[in-house]
């Protein structure tokens, strides 16, 4: 079975230049307060979308992360080079001034079908053309939080493109799926992230997970709700290793700075 | 509490509302707080030495097999601050639900609650439009269904399959006071709650 790697390097503030993979950051602003270092995501990310309302957070939030300088100067330096979704959201005003800045803007709002992440995640997959898709990994802020119904829809998208490295983020946590077709080695970035984690086996049971690295390891281990999912665990070492018969998600907290 | 009654002294609300029992693997509670309860004579029931269920697990357990001055045949459990933070806790928390599939008990927010529609019944939910509404969403957790069907919903479901990886019902919308639900696999309610 094939070993896919797994790191957070994208929470650093510089991404080591050896660091491997080797990926190609976008990142997806949701309508839900902006977290505190997506300064920092932005700054990592070649393509930044937001998603709806997302584009009202962007306006709004991010001359607050920086409370010294001209918010003018911040939403200038802070413009998405899309905007997209069913445009329910969004205000009129945010939408004018990003569009004078030359922000595409993909209005989807015939499309009821799918969640505002989904056409983004979309997007980035078949349109966008002018950076390297063959080792991207997608960062979703504000993807939890609010509504339940919102955020289990945005696990839904990690499960509904499962071949994509897309990361949900909050100011306390990231989730991301690991698929069963590999094995997984997670590095853990000690500085950032840790040490609260656990595994949940969406949408179908586990018969067999198992796990190298965390306090409480599993060891061909059962899961399912109802029975044992694998919460307040805690990670030991900097290299976890999981392997399972089902798709999990791993999610492991963010250090507040 | 005392911030949510901003007029009122600090003291006359705590000693108001002051719980029964506080329950858990104490590494949370401040000792200055729970020197404050048990002074006023709440039960402090400390489960340090269980480490494998959470703190709500061991609250539902609780209810469950130890409280007897309350009628436990038609109890709900209200369970406030079960969502949001870290994921993990959060999934903990709907996974107490799936646990203790039997017994009423509901997750609630500021912006919504989730409540679990056991597959052992029909289901009918009445709709309070004045506090929820009208997001709404249907999710199968832990297991894919074969065949939900609903009445009431903008989306109704016909014999629909729902998975992850596949459909779920979220953004759905409340359309009418009654919601009805039948389905092969435990599903998760969710609707949202209205800001006043």
């Amino acid at each position: 079975m094939e070993l896919m790697s797994h790191s957070s390097a994208f929470l650093l503030p510089t991404i080591p230049p050896d660091h491997r993979p080797s990926l190609t950051y976008a990142l997806v602003v949701l309508n839900q307060r902006l977290p505190r270092f997506t300064p920092l995501l932005w700054k990592h990310a070649h393509l930044h979308l937001c998603a709806d309302g997302g584009a009202n957070r962007v306006y709004d939030e991010m001359p607050l992360l920086f409370p010294h300088e001209d918010p003018s100067d911040v939403r200038s330096r802070y413009k998405p080079e899309v905007i997209k979704g069913d445009m329910d959201s969004v205000r009129e005003d945010v939408l004018g001034f990003y569009a004078n800045l030359g922000t595409e803007v993909v209005d989807e709002s015939q499309d009821q079908d799918t969640t505002d992440l989904h056409k983004c995640i979309e997007y980035i997959r078949d349109f966008t053309s002018d950076i390297d898709k063959s080792n991207i990994c997608i960062l979703v802020a504000g993807a939890l939080g609010g509504r339940f119904d919102h955020e289990i829809g945005n696990i839904n998208v990690l499960c509904r493109f499962s071949s994509m490295r897309i990361i949900l983020l909050s100011d306390d946590c990231l989730i991301h799926l690991l698929p069963r077709t590999h094995c997984h080695e997670i590095h853990i970035q000690p500085s950032v992230e840790g040490p609260h984690c656990g595994l949940v086996p969406i949408g179908m049971p586990s018969k067999s997970t198992t796990t190298t690295g965390l306090q409480w390891d599993l060891d061909n281990m059962e899961m399912s709700f109802g029975g044992l999912i694998s919460t307040s665990n805690i990670v030991k070492e900097e290299k976890i290793t999981v392997r399972s018969d089902s798709d999990l998600l791993w999610t492991i907290s963010i250090k507040k700075q | 509490m005392p911030l949510l009654f901003p007029h009122e002294d600090p003291s006359d609300v705590r000693s108001r509302y002051k719980p029964e029992v506080i329950k858990g693997d104490m590494d949370s509670v401040r000792e200055d707080v729970l020197g404050f309860y048990a002074n006023l004579g709440t039960e402090v029931v400390d489960e340090s030495q269980d480490q494998d269920t959470t703190d709500l697990h061991k609250c539902i357990e609780y209810i469950r097999d130890f409280t007897s001055d309350i009628d436990k045949s038609n109890i709900c459990i209200l369970v406030a601050g079960a969502l949001g933070g870290r994921f993990d806790h959060e999934i903990g928390n709907i996974n107490v639900l799936c646990r203790f599939s039997s017994m009423r008990i509901i997750l609630l927010s500021d912006d919504c609650l989730i409540h679990l529609l056991p597959r052992t019944h029909c289901h009918e939910i009445h709709i309070q439009p004045s506090v929820e509404g009208p997001h709404c969403g249907l999710v199968p957790i832990g297991m894919p269904s074969k065949s939900t069907t609903t009445t009431g919903l903008q989306w109704d479901l016909d014999n629909m399959e729902m998975s992850f990886g596949g459909l779920i019902s979220t953004s759905n919308i409340v359309k009418e006071e009654k919601i009805t639900v039948r389905s092969d696999s435990d599903l998760l309610w969710t609707i949202s709650i209205k800001k006043q």
